[in-house]
């Protein structure tokens, strides 16, 4: 009897160590998952705030790598990438789809119709039929254009590479280099330590420039004198969250200013003055570490959000009960 | 067919054996890691461990897991990367609002990266290896709002080069891999220069 139970016992144990390894071999313990050193990504693209649009079905170009978005108020869509351009209707059927050489960083429309593209060195202008109009020169050998914006006469080139916006007339032609450093000016300079330095032009006719490594939008004048600015690097949803933000903005027709962000993906709506409005989209509507989300104004309110990690052009209209 | 006896079923036995092992040996010498054995991409000479940046999500296991103590597991900096920013999200704590080097404002927590102003409103930063754990934690925030410019490396006058590494078997993301003693380092960018 006394044997039987030493038995019974010495199985229990036996199977009760072979037990303990299987789960040491194959279980993962929590603990150990946990990362001691975590930054706290995932508290910091929480946020309290309820977005004030709602998203509608996206738009599905068919070009791979898209880089830039721009909207007119008759619904016309236009998208620029790698070795294209396609023109979508409001609805997102495609009206156009010509190639271009090269990789398109930036595009905007002049007033008439014509499309300014930004390819990384120089800029090259196209008719909405896909003619090409004309080539002009690289800009410099270390350029790297990121935006472009244009009046009925003139045409700003914001060159990253440089940290400066060049002004050109419509036929290529340099008039004037804004937002060097000039003390007696009172001009503190572009601070751009990434990619990201957005131009853009507001229905007033006022140039505005994202001073990334400031945190802020400045508004020059066509002389390059500095005007006046606003914005400040904060976490909160008033404020850039970090650097080299704002990443892109653009202007819609009643002077509010609508700011996208890395690092933090948020999209977010100010007034004419710079004073937070309303949030478009948070942190939870994109895949997080997505950078580079070109906005443009659509029309009827509508705000076009390029989603280069999706390569979809996101489509936020004004929720109805804010 | 006739029928064999034990002795010719052993024999027969053997030389599948033998034959089967060297087949196994020669492929593998071959095709392994599409290095090959034989023509002008085959590589030779010893290898090293090092993890590659651009898989790396800096799980902070390089810190807990390395036999060495601190990791040889450290903060690199690629400076042709950097943008010299006042408001470093590799040295700041994210809602830090002055921004001076006061210790609960930073974000390494054995506070090994070195601030120092270069003028109005750039700022160096620089890595002290002998504090540096290799915890990745400046890593995550210089990638996340900045270039990238801060990347963990193993450092090799540290690194025992242990033949089954203990980080490299608990690397969730595949970072770690033998790359070849006469190119050591993976920095993104042109910072191999720095080291």
């Amino acid at each position: 009897m006394k044997k039987k139970t030493i038995l019974i016992f010495a199985i229990m144990l036996f199977l009760v160590f072979v037990a303990w390894m299987l789960r040491d071999l194959f279980m993962v313990r929590p603990e150990l998952q946990k990362n001691p050193y975590d930054y706290g990504m995932t508290a910091l693209r929480k946020t309290d705030t309820v977005p004030s649009y709602t998203e509608l079905s996206p738009l599905k170009p068919v070009l791979r790598e898209i880089t830039s978005v721009a909207g007119n108020q008759d619904g016309k869509i236009y998208i620029a990438g790698k070795g294209g351009v396609e023109i979508l209707d409001v609805s997102g059927r495609m009206l156009k789809h010509f190639p271009i050489r090269g990789y398109a960083t930036c595009l905007t429309l002049m007033p008439d119709g014509t499309l300014v593209i930004g390819m990384e060195d120089h800029v090259e202008l196209w008719s909405p039929s896909g003619n090409i109009i004309s080539v002009w020169q690289a800009v410099d050998t270390n350029s790297m254009i990121t935006s472009v914006a244009a009046t009925q006469n003139l045409i700003f080139v914001a060159d990253a590479g440089k940290k400066i916006v060049y002004q050109y007339d419509r036929y290529g032609k340099l008039q004037a280099r804004i937002g060097e450093k000039d003390p007696v000016r009172k001009i503190p300079g572009f601070i751009i330590p990434s990619p990201y330095f957005d131009v853009g032009i507001s229905p007033k006719g006022e140039l505005w420039v994202a001073n990334t490594g400031r945190y802020r939008l400045e508004k020059y004048s066509m002389d390059g004198s500095l005007l006046t600015s606003w914005g400040e690097a904060s976490m909160a949803m008033e404020g850039f969250a970090g650097c080299c933000n704002p990443s892109n903005f653009t202007i819609l027709p009643d002077g509010s200013f609508v700011t996208s962000e890395k690092g933090i993906e948020r999209v977010k709506v100010y007034s004419p003055d710079g004073a937070f409005v309303a949030l478009v989209a948070g942190p939870e509507a994109f895949d997080e570490g997505t950078r580079g989300l070109d906005l443009a104004a659509g029309s009827n309110g509508r705000i076009l959000v390029l989603d280069p990690s999706r390569n979809q052009i996101r489509v936020f209209v004004p929720d109805k009960r804010n | 067919m006739d029928k064999q006896n034990r002795r010719q079923f052993i024999r027969t036995g053997i030389r599948w054996i033998l034959f089967g092992g060297m087949a196994l040996v020669a492929g593998d010498l071959i095709f392994r890691k599409g290095e090959p054995l034989f023509g002008k991409n085959r590589k030779s000479g010893p290898t090293v461990w090092q993890l590659d940046p651009a898989k790396c999500i800096q799980c902070g296991r390089c810190a807990t897991n390395c036999v060495k103590t601190p990791s040889a597991v450290k903060c690199t900096h690629a400076y042709s990367m950097c943008g010299y920013c006042n408001l470093c999200s590799g040295y700041f704590k994210p809602e830090t609002k002055t921004l001076d080097t006061g210790a609960e404002k930073q974000l390494c927590p054995v506070s090994a990266i070195k601030r120092t102003f270069v003028e109005d409103p750039f700022y160096e930063y620089t890595i002290d290896e002998a504090l540096c754990i290799g915890c990745g934690k400046c890593v995550k925030g210089c990638g996340a709002f900045g270039n990238g410019s801060l990347q963990l490396q193993v450092r090799h006058h540290l690194c025992d080069n242990c033949n089954d590494c203990s980080i490299a078997r608990n690397c969730p993301s595949g970072a770690f891999s033998r790359v070849q003693l006469t190119d050591p380092y993976l920095l993104k960018g042109f910072g191999k220069k720095n080291l």
